[in-house]
């Protein structure tokens, strides 16, 4: 645990050095860390049923691939953001090795280093960098077994 | 020429009117239906069995500003950039009362606007209401079941007074 905390204490201060070297919003852009709920997706017994629920009662009108919830990153409304929800059947392999019913994907800066500082750190790193379109993905346990995504969105 | 102006006046008029009729019409019979009813996700909470340990391990790994609550993400509305908008985070004790009926391992809160109005739709819609609505500072709250026994946590926040508590409590936001 302590060896942890000097990690961080350590990572704290390269993000104050960083800091002195460049601006603020490159600063910003390249700290490794999570900014955000990027997703959250659960297990259903019947994903479709569940879906026409949630868009009769709670207007939530989610596709095949569940629905985005739009926001922005500034003030100014020149960044948009976006948390996908989405509901899989209970057979998804999606949520492996978690056997939760749930699954949250967190928006972050810098995956590349992120991933590196996991590893380093000892957390447990479920895959590789995948890149598609929309982003940079990784997959990674917490310390009670629950899997998260790991996002770093293109959101152009 | 004077009779073709007037012809053309008079289809106008007509599609006009036709156009204004069925807006009335639409928005008359359709207004339940096209009330805006979740507008965000307002927070997600799951069990887990120590919470302080695992707010401590989201924090040193991901950079979570924890405190004893969790975490709050902060954003900026999709409908009006200048407003901010919030999503809380929070893992529960196994133990927790909180997501009860549901025996589910997770909550999520939707954000919503004119809760009591659409407390008033769900209740006409049949939708199990777990208590009555509550009303806090910051925000009106109710609970609901989905069809498959998840407890939903509906809010209807007062941003900016969750903002200032945040920042009387001396509690640094997740961005």
């Amino acid at each position: 645990m302590k060896n942890l905390v000097s990690r961080w204490v350590s990572r704290r201060r390269n993000d104050f050095t960083t800091k002195k070297i460049s601006n603020m919003e490159d600063k910003k852009s390249q700290t490794p860390k999570v900014t955000g709920i990027g997703g959250i997706f659960f297990k259903c017994k019947d994903p479709n049923k569940m879906k026409e629920w949630y868009k009769t009662h709670l207007g939530i009108d989610a596709g095949q691939y569940g629905a985005s919830f739009e926001w922005y990153q500034d003030a100014e409304g020149k960044k948009k953001g976006l948390t996908q929800w989405n509901l899989n059947s209970e057979a998804a392999k999606l949520y492996e090795p978690s056997t939760k019913g749930f699954m949250i994907n967190y928006r972050v800066n810098n995956l590349e280093a992120l991933v590196e500082e996991l590893k380093k750190e000892g957390v447990t790193v479920l895959d590789k960098v995948e890149t598609y379109d929309y982003g940079k993905f990784v997959h990674i346990l917490d310390a009670e077994g629950n899997k998260i995504q790991l996002w770093e969105p293109t959101d152009e | 020429m004077k009779k073709i102006t007037l012809i053309t006046f008079a289809l106008a008029t007509s599609f006009c009117f036709g156009f204004a009729f069925k807006s009335i019409t639409t928005s008359n019979s359709g207004s339940n239906t096209k009330m805006k009813r979740v507008t965000g996700i307002g927070g997600i909470f799951f069990k887990c069995k120590d919470p302080k340990k695992l707010k401590e391990w989201y924090q040193i790994h991901l950079g979570l500003n924890t405190n004893q609550y969790g975490t709050v993400f902060e954003w900026y509305q999709g409908a009006d950039s200048s407003k901010k908008g919030f999503s809380q985070w929070s893992p529960f004790k196994e133990t927790t009362k909180y997501f009860e009926p549901s025996t589910k391992e997770f909550m999520i809160n939707y954000r919503v606007e004119n809760l009591e109005a659409l407390i008033e739709e769900l209740k006409k819609e049949g939708v199990t209401i777990t208590d009555t609505l509550q009303i806090v500072d910051y925000g009106k709250f109710v609970h609901i079941m989905d069809t498959e026994g998840n407890k939903i946590e509906l809010w209807e926040p007062n941003d900016i007074v969750y903002e200032k508590l945040g920042i009387q409590m001396g509690l640094k936001t997740t961005k």
